[in-house]
């Protein structure tokens, strides 16, 4: 074959995805490491195995609330935004409205802003309209960004859908809302599924946000971890970690199991 | 009922929210950043721009986003094209080594490199048992291990984004050119390169972008010392409370990240247009 790559490059190319690997990945397993280790202090390799920081991390009052919090608020957002998100996507692909492609675009407009800017401006927008921030004010802020996703990702979806099967559906006869059961969310829904295991992620994950919109009762678990890191380390942060990377596990097998890695990166 | 009406209320809960939860705290923002004890003033921008310290944040903020975006650029597109040009198997392998990190929360990410770049890390420890570094030599709280674990959270971003281009890349090309006499080297120089470059400045952006504005991995790993921007907005909104000067702050980074992205998307729908 003339367009065989030489010998030499395949070797370098092979040690350099071996390099970006451990590069990528390194920063992972350190923290499982350290998780696993016996000692008081943050250190890898491990010294000596044992469980012990996992079992403190279940027992700690601090760590448990947080979770909750994160479990809750992401489950909240994943509905939320899959379901507003899926119907605006629904309403963007139909072009019906005046003007879908500048909607699009609007819809889409989150992703460009910096999610500081956006944090800052919910405290402040909130502070002054609405008073204290409360769970909802983080819910909506997660919200705002995991909308964006499901939009792109379900328009792209339904670019590929066949558009005269909602037509076939009407000439049938069916009703407005059986065509949109029954024949458009079908369609959509592969990308809904994806949306959702990916809003999960992020809210699940997200930190800037829940950093700037925090207040005492209101910790998330990245918070958490975050406010730990700033002042005193110890082995069980790697231990509550290791859990959310395992969360991050999880997921990918789920989404791999339900539709293929492959279409994560497609989008 | 009409379609329209349909689509209408399809998209209507959406849209509020955009207009409530998004558009208007954006607004706010400005109208903080120029409001005064008196009435509307500059005085924040002025204190800003006028202060060596923080102009000295701002060029530490652009120059370690450029040596991030670069780093991330030459690190990335061979990576990529690797990726592109493997066989199904392996590139599902390599996707999930790219997307796994990807999707593994930020904080948790710079937990492990402060545990790798601190004094007693793996990385200060090799680098004094090889005698390239004296004893009290420590990566933390230094630049480096910004760049370090920022390249970490952004290659992702720039990888996957080149892939999608390169992917769309006929083969063939390539093969023409093998048989017209290239080496390999040349041909990835003038066939791979060229085409892939819509998908190197995509992914450039969005990594400019993404440094520009990332607080999380700068505080951890260069410490209250080293700022960048954001740092600094962070510090004014929880530490000194000064939020008018944290809007001003916030508007002179989204400015210039606008910058940025302006010439971009007006080459991009001139491309499409």
């Amino acid at each position: 074959m003339v367009s065989a790559v030489p010998a030499a490059w395949r070797v370098a190319g092979w040690i350099f995805v071996i390099a970006i690997g451990i590069f990528l990945l390194g920063p992972l397993v350190v923290v499982i490491g350290v998780s696993l280790s016996e000692s008081q202090f943050i250190a890898f390799p491990p010294q000596g195995l044992s469980l012990k920081w996992y079992q403190a991390v279940l027992t700690d009052e601090r760590y448990l609330s947080s979770a909750w919090i994160s479990l809750r608020l992401a489950l909240l957002v994943t509905c939320a935004a899959t379901l507003i998100g899926g119907a605006a996507a629904i309403a963007i692909h139909r072009r019906s409205l005046p003007g879908s492609q500048a909607l699009a675009t609007l819809f889409l407009s989150p992703l460009i802003l910096p999610t500081i800017i956006f944090a800052i401006g919910m405290l402040m927008f909130w502070s002054a309209v609405f008073g204290p921030l409360t769970f909802l004010t983080l819910a909506i802020g997660h919200l705002m960004i995991c909308i964006p996703y499901v939009v792109r990702t379900t328009t792209a979806v339904l670019a590929d859908a066949d558009p005269f099967l909602e037509e076939a559906a009407r000439t049938m006869g069916a009703s407005r809302l059986q065509r949109l059961w029954h024949v458009v969310v079908p369609q959509c829904l592969p990308g809904l599924a994806v949306s959702a295991f990916f809003c999960f992620n992020i809210s699940f994950d997200e930190a800037v946000l829940s950093l700037f919109l925090r207040h005492p009762g209101l910790t998330t678990l990245p918070v958490r971890i975050y406010g730990q890191l700033e002042f005193s380390p110890d082995p069980s942060v790697a231990a509550v970690s290791s859990i959310m990377i395992g969360i991050t596990v999880i997921l990918l097998v789920v989404i791999d199991r339900i539709l293929g890695i492959h279409r994560i990166s497609a989008t | 009922m009409t379609d329209r009406r349909e689509n209408l209320i399809l998209i209507l809960p959406g849209l509020l929210l955009l207009c409530v939860a998004f558009f208007l705290p954006i607004l706010r923002m400005l109208a903080l950043s120029v409001e005064g004890e008196d009435g509307r003033t500059l005085a924040h921008f002025q204190r800003f721009l006028g202060d060596a310290f923080y102009l000295g944040v701002l060029w530490r903020t652009v120059r370690l986003s450029l040596i991030i975006t670069f780093v991330c650029a030459v690190v990335g597109f061979p990576m990529a094209y690797i990726m592109a040009r493997s066989s199904a198997r392996v590139r599902l392998w390599l996707i999930v080594m790219v997307i796994l990190p990807l999707m593994t929360s930020v904080v948790v990410r710079t937990f492990g490199w402060m545990v790798v770049l601190s004094r007693n890390g793996i990385i200060p420890e090799l680098a004094r048992d090889m005698g390239l570094a004296g004893r009290s030599f420590t990566l933390m709280q230094t630049e480096s291990a910004i760049v370090i674990g920022m390249v970490q959270v952004l290659l992702p971003f720039m990888v996957l984004t080149i892939l999608s281009v390169l992917s769309r890349i006929d083969g063939r090309l390539e093969e023409a050119a093998r048989t017209m006499g290239c080496t390999f080297i040349q041909t990835v120089r003038a066939v791979v390169l060229p085409l892939a470059l819509p998908g190197i400045t995509a992914g450039a952006i969005l990594v400019f972008t993404l440094s520009a504005s990332s607080f999380i991995t700068p505080s951890l790993l260069g410490g209250s010392r080293i700022q960048v921007l954001a740092a600094s907005i962070y510090r004014s909104v929880t530490q000194t409370l000064d939020w008018p000067f944290a809007a001003a702050q916030s508007v002179i980074l989204f400015s210039g990240i606008l910058l940025v992205l302006i010439p971009y998307i007006r080459q991009q729908s001139r491309h499409r247009g």
